[in-house]
């Protein structure tokens, strides 16, 4: 079989930084070829050079068995390579056929020929199973269409060999699984698909070869069926990881927070959250699932204070805090997680001490009178980082040279020791390697057995079933329904994440 | 019945066309740079510098059409400069604006100054106006030929320029290219096509639009420069096109009324009342207008209100909104 595409001894670096250590990579026509690795493995710098949207410092680069300089994305597409990248970047006031057709519109005279355009996009759709309306509105079509609409236009440029970078990331399991159909239709057609990801599931139900990268290099090749997924994960992490549903004592506690029919709109104005009612207990965690932007960011926001809800309310130990300052909320016994960590979790441009400051410059031993007591805050923070396995040089490193994961610790090593009694904390491993993630649920579960109450937002089913008493599913700004942790399918999630019920009664059982 | 028969008839809508044109010109070039993702805060000082070098070639040339060409010419030149400090050198959209929105008006009030000794205005010398279109034919038309005929050429041009732009947003790769480049540029870059380039076009096409609407203040009906001739009106397109996002047709609509408030405040005064109130008028529809874009959207916060009330008194919900509701129970 011959090669579609061989990297030999890639290297790429970003300062002293070295993203690719001397990578090969073979992959054969025909096949589809999975790369993962944990996040900061170089998975995507490699094939930011493959693509041509990095120039690599070393190695040689053959397509098709011919070596080729790839000096930029054109080169790439011109060599049949095509690209779907993790954000989509399609136009929202265009049709489908234009966005397909942007920058190689069909027509003469500088007018473009609208029908010719539709007709071929038509036609592409039929040809590879990627069923689209040609002249709707990308704005106002979902997410998985949307990747669909990527895919196209990679095709419409001719592409032979096509790269999908974490498509998976922001579909259901039901349109990841069509997604798959389509991969497997490209290669009976004598394609070539490379796929980045970190779910395994996917790499042993799709791929034909894996390759495995850690920490810039390559670990290994293999034929997915010679490989578990055990075998892939001490290769991505270099030791083994439990991911299995974590054990524990059945929580007995009062009610410490809960929601009645609470509704909020999101920032263009339309509500986002309608209405939704629930409980949390002391010594639980209650999951909230859901496909990205389904309402679950807003509702978080109206939790921890940062966004009026315009209806119902919600309480803390029976206190209602629904119009209450963000700072109340904290003082209430509230500790908040943000989903997006570099916006609301940590100030980039400060210490890692500063960063575990904020929010008790006003308390003692922290601070004397208005004086900040920067000894103590360094002493404290040295170690609730050895506590929360933050790996920096010291208290006084800035939060910017961090990796996601020892970032994301720092927030919850703030967070976490506030003595709250209610966590409110979203997607808390997103981006974070497989290692840090380990930790990061160990954390969660100790703050459960101490007896807090915990409500867990997050878009990675896995997470929720390994963590979660109880998972909720938010769909279009409503709890479609409720599963108990303990037994759950992805199947049931996945079907109520697209807001279908699976009964009429579903929700009541719990 | 008799005030409104003297407010409202045919003079008053040639009238209301005629005021309109000059800011729908330079409305419509703004649409360029609107749809290219540029505040462009600067039209205001590319309409003056339009007007003043209209009136300057019309004179040294002793043409109104190479009047015109000046005019554009000085424009652009400051789209150019606009554009150059916005796209190559990432300056601030609105600094840059307001500075050369102040150079305009100070450079045409020395160069006035230099040139003619004066201070105020430039009155004759010989500048030579752009003479009326006569639609032969138009005389037999009764009222439609009076409504239709007798304007400036630039009235023409300006009214003509909306149904051009729309089929130039729609069907031309230029029109489709600054939409994407102003909606989603990295969707832009990503195919290949240069922003800068696409958002130096825009600004210039701006610039030759707001050029020929000085051109038409200073050649069209009046044959003079003042100084701050343009009064506000790039100031009334910038507020338009945030309104109207730069589509067309909306921009017409947001003319017409401009430019209808502006010619009422003209007939207002005819009825004697007193000239400083009566042109306030344009601005104080302009409020009312925004008044009213934004009150539009409240009947939404009113709809969802009633409706989680409706939920509170249902004893059952329906079964999608109900269901997180009843596993309190």
């Amino acid at each position: 079989m011959s090669h579609a595409v061989e990297l030999r001894g890639i290297v790429k670096r970003f300062g002293t930084f070295v993203a690719n250590d001397c990578v090969d990579l073979v992959v054969k026509a025909g096949e589809i070829h999975a790369i993962v690795g944990e996040n900061g493995a170089g998975k995507t710098t490699l094939m930011n050079v493959l693509f041509g949207l990095l120039q690599p410092d070393g190695g040689e680069i053959l397509i098709d068995g011919k070596p080729i300089v790839v000096a930029n994305p054109r080169a790439a597409i011109a060599a049949g390579l095509g690209m779907v990248h993790q954000h989509f970047k399609l136009v929202p006031s265009l049709t489908v056929a234009e966005n397909v057709f942007l920058g190689m519109e069909r027509g003469r005279a500088g007018f473009v020929d609208h029908k010719a355009q539709i007709a071929e996009t038509e036609r592409l759709s039929r040809d590879f199973g990627l069923k689209v309306d040609p002249t709707e509105q990308v704005g106002l079509l979902s997410v998985g269409i949307e990747q669909r609409i990527e895919i196209l236009k990679v095709l419409a440029r001719g592409a032979r060999i096509i790269i999908l970078d974490e498509p998976t990331a922001v579909l259901t399991p039901q349109e990841s699984r069509e997604l798959f159909q389509t991969l497997r239709g490209f290669v009976a057609q004598g394609m070539t698909v490379i796929f980045i990801t970190h779910h395994l599931e996917e790499v042993m139900a799709v791929s034909d070869t894996v390759t495995v990268l850690r920490l810039g290099r390559k670990v290994d090749t293999r034929p997915t069926a010679d490989v578990t997924k055990n075998d892939l994960v001490q290769m991505m992490v270099g030791r083994s990881v439990s991911f299995d549903r974590r054990q524990r004592e059945p929580s007995t506690g009062g009610t410490v927070l809960s929601v009645k029919d609470l509704w909020c709109r999101d920032d263009r104005g339309l509500p986002a959250v309608r209405g939704v009612s629930f409980d949390v207990r002391a010594g639980e965690v209650v999951g909230i699932a859901g496909v990205a932007g389904n309402g679950q960011t807003e509702l978080a926001e109206v939790l921890s204070g940062l966004r009026p809800a315009s209806h119902g309310t919600f309480r803390i130990h029976g206190e209602d805090l629904t119009a209450a300052s963000p700072r109340r909320i904290r003082d209430t016994g509230v500790a908040h997680v943000p989903g997006d960590r570099v916006v609301r979790g940590v100030d980039r441009q400060s210490s890692i001490a500063a960063n575990i400051l904020m929010g008790r410059q006003d308390t003692p031993p922290w601070a004397r009178g208005s004086l900040i007591d920067w000894a103590v805050v360094r002493e404290r923070s040295s170690e609730m980082m050895e506590r929360f396995d933050v790996r920096a040089s010291g208290p006084d490193a800035l939060v910017k040279s961090l990796s996601g994961g020892n970032m994301q610790k720092v927030v919850l090593a703030r967070e976490f020791s506030h003595d709250a009694d209610f966590l409110l904390v979203d997607q808390p491993t997103r981006g974070v390697d497989i290692g840090a993630t380990e930790s990061i649920h160990n954390e969660i579960m100790r703050q459960r057995a101490d007896g807090r109450a915990i409500l867990l937002i997050s878009v990675q089913l896995d997470e929720l079933i390994a963590l979660a008493d109880r998972i909720l599913v938010m769909f279009n700004g409503l709890i479609m329904g409720e599963l108990p942790g303990d037994s759950v399918s992805e199947e049931a999630l996945g079907l109520l994440m697209a807001g279908v019920q699976t009964g009429p009664d579903r929700a009541a059982v719990a | 019945m008799e005030v409104l028969e003297r407010l409202i008839n045919v003079a008053m809508l040639v009238a209301t066309i005629r005021t309109t044109a000059p800011i729908l010109l330079v409305a419509l070039g703004g649409s360029f740079t609107t749809k290219a993702g540029i505040f462009n805060i600067g039209l205001e000082g590319q309409m003056l510098v339009g007007a003043f070098f209209a009136v300057i070639g019309s004179i040294f040339t002793g043409s109104a059409w190479l009047g015109v060409l000046c005019g554009v010419t000085a424009a652009v030149t400051f789209a150019l400069i606009f554009v150059v400090l916005v796209v190559s050198f990432r300056a601030n959209e609105v600094v840059v604006g307001l500075a050369l929105n102040i150079l305009a008006g100070g450079m045409t009030i020395s160069l006035m100054k230099a040139i003619f000794g004066t201070r105020g205005s430039i009155v004759g010398h010989g500048i030579v106006g752009l003479k009326p279109v006569h639609i032969p034919g138009a005389s037999d038309l009764g009222v439609f030929g009076q409504l239709v005929s007798g304007y400036t050429p630039l009235v023409y041009v300006a009214f003509a320029m909306v149904p051009i732009l729309i089929v130039f947003y729609q069907r031309t790769r230029l029109g489709l290219h600054i939409r994407v480049v102003g909606e989603k540029p990295e969707a832009a870059e990503a195919q290949g096509l240069s922003i800068t380039r696409i958002r130096y076009i825009a600004s210039l096409l701006c610039g030759v639009l707001a050029g020929l609407a000085g051109a038409h203040l200073s050649l069209g009906y009046i044959t003079m420069f003042t100084e701050n001739m343009s009064s506000g009106r790039g100031f009334m397109a910038v507020a338009i096109l945030i309104f109207s996002n730069g589509d067309p047709l909306k921009v017409l609509a947001g003319c017409l009324l401009f430019g209808f408030s502006d010619a009422l405040a003209l007939r207002l005064q005819t009825f004697g009342f007193p000239s400083y109130l009566v042109l306030t008028v344009p601005y104080l529809v302009a409020l009312a207008a925004l008044f009213a874009l934004a009150y539009r959207s409240r009947p939404r916060i009113v709809r969802e209100t009633v409706d989680s009330m409706k939920r509170l008194m249902r004893i059952e919900g329906p079964p999608d909104a109900g269901a997180g509701r009843r596993n309190e129970s």
